[in-house]
């Protein structure tokens, strides 16, 4: 049966045929079609990841601005309270600082009035004894002969009032 | 749309059916009085020749080379209308007797007749070179657009050319192999697909730039085989070796007798025997069922006239419609299993110690 016997020059064309398309292929075609293919696959799943990435790293930020922004919240409301606090304190010790200062003023008036009524009490004693004195001296120029005996005795006269003061 | 072009497929198939069966008429009536020999026309229908037909005739041959080397060394070469019609060139004639039925042989001093070594470029080595040119017309658009555009996917038949390649390339090779391997014995194994899917195709177009019977010749699958059984020897591991000569298995299965050892051996070479006569069977068979089919019209015209002919035929290219797209479909099933065959009988012999560790 000619069908069941392969033809030796055509196992030869097939061979030498088949061996060239080979080469030309494996030269020229398949290392840029397969390279190809496989970088796209490599890129396509690099792309994959990355987008997922992407995704997880959104969902992270959105995260962390949420938390930022309650963090800022807290704060602001800490120092809100802070403030009001402070205020209360500076409105306090303010009250204290004028409360003192006007302590300090009452005093120092207090003194100064002290002062002037002892001065004033001085010059009126000295005041009063001189016209104490002076009437003495003009009753006494009349009934006694000499000055001293009669001051000392209104000297006395007047310490006893005063220790009876 | 998808309608349209149903149709448009269904009329070229009945033309071509027809046409394939005006030929088959037209050879056999080419004398009005010869008898209609179904055999004689369906193995002439799938044998090689030195000539090719001009389509839809019989009596018009385009000439191909013919090149042999006589019982003395020396080489002829002449064109094969030279001894078309049974003429003598050179002492060589076509044999018409059963010896060498069809083929160039010569005749020495002592009148004796012979087969010269005969590498002729007969009517399957031009397909030969017809395929390799289809198949660069269809390989090189897709590495051209790839220079051009980089990583972008490819449109319209470039496309298909891509996803045909990552069909075979992602789903059988690197998922048989792994990545590393596959990239090592794509190219190979591309090129065999390649070769074995578009010369099934061609096989199956009946006029003059296609229709020689490529895959369905046992010399074309032989060499097919061939090159399957040298990738998977010469590139097997030692371990693979070590499993073929001394398995794995109780000691009495390979010692006194190896018995283990000559089944594997036996395996190594009938692994691409069964490749070669697989794609040679279906591919041989699926013409041959179309050309029974068609001839079936002559067989009927013969004993009932042309009324049952008539019959027949609308019946016969009916079947032989159905035939050729089941065909087309085998054509690609063949090309994929040979393919995947190759690449499994590969990674077999690329075993390594890992039932070991």
């Amino acid at each position: 049966m000619e069908l069941f016997m392969p033809e030796a020059g055509l196992v030869f064309w097939m061979f030498v045929v088949f061996v060239v398309l080979f080469a030309i292929l494996a030269k020229f075609a398949w290392p840029v079609i397969t390279k190809m293919v496989d970088d796209r696959a490599a890129l396509i799943d690099k792309g994959v990841e990355y987008a997922e990435a992407a995704k997880s790293s959104l969902e992270d930020s959105e995260a962390q601005a949420r938390a930022i922004l309650a963090e800022a919240n807290r704060q602001q409301m800490e120092i809100l309270q802070e403030a009001a606090q402070m205020k209360s304190q500076i409105i306090e010790e303010a009250k204290k600082a004028a409360a003192a200062e006007a302590k300090k003023l009452v005093d120092a008036a207090a003194i100064s009035i002290e002062q002037s009524r002892k001065e004033a009490e001085l010059q009126f004693r000295q005041e009063v004894s001189q016209f104490a004195l002076t009437i003495a001296e003009n009753i006494i120029r009349k009934e006694l002969a000499g000055d001293k005996a009669q001051a000392e005795m209104v000297e006395q006269l007047l310490n006893e009032l005063e220790h009876k003061n | 749309m998808k309608k349209h072009s149903i149709l448009i497929i269904s009329i070229t198939l009945i033309v071509l059916a027809a046409a394939a069966s005006i030929a088959l008429f037209d050879h056999s009536h080419h004398d009005e009085n010869a008898k209609f020999d179904a055999k004689e026309t369906i193995f002439d229908h799938l044998v090689d020749h030195y000539s090719w037909e001009v389509p839809f005739s019989h009596s018009h041959k385009i000439a191909l080379p013919i090149i042999v080397q006589d019982y003395k060394g020396g080489w002829h070469c002449f064109m094969s209308s030279k001894v078309e019609h049974g003429e003598t060139y050179n002492g060589f004639y076509i044999d018409q007797s059963e010896a060498h039925h069809g083929k160039v042989v010569g005749t020495n001093e002592n009148g004796e007749v012979y087969r010269p070594l005969d590498i002729s470029i007969t009517k399957n080595v031009a397909a030969l070179f017809i395929t390799v040119i289809v198949i660069c017309l269809c390989l090189f658009p897709l590495v051209r657009w790839y220079k051009n555009n980089g990583k972008k996917a490819p449109r319209g038949f470039t496309g298909a050319i891509e996803m045909l390649t990552c069909m075979v390339y992602d789903d059988v090779i690197k998922s048989i192999l792994g990545p590393e391997k596959g990239r090592r014995f794509a190219p190979y194994l591309l090129t065999a697909f390649y070769f074995i899917f578009i010369s099934n195709l061609m096989g199956l177009m009946v006029i003059f730039p296609a229709g020689a019977n490529l895959t369905g010749n046992l010399a074309i699958t032989m060499v097919l085989a061939i090159c399957t059984f040298l990738a998977v020897n010469i590139f097997g591991t030692k371990e693979y070796w070590k499993e073929v000569f001394w398995p794995d298995v109780p000691m009495f299965l390979k010692a006194p007798l190896p018995i283990m050892p000559f089944i594997e051996i036996f395996g190594v070479f009938t692994k691409p025997i069964a490749l070669m006569v697989r794609l040679f069977a279906n591919m041989m068979g699926g013409h041959m069922i179309v050309l029974v089919l068609l001839s079936l019209i002559f067989i009927f015209k013969e004993m009932g006239g042309v009324a049952v002919a008539g019959g027949t035929t609308v019946l016969s290219i009916g079947f032989s419609l159905f035939m050729y797209i089941i065909d087309t479909l085998v054509s690609y099933i063949q090309a994929y299993v040979f393919t995947m065959l190759s690449t499994i009988f590969i990674s077999l012999a690329q075993v390594e110690h890992h039932h070991h560790e």
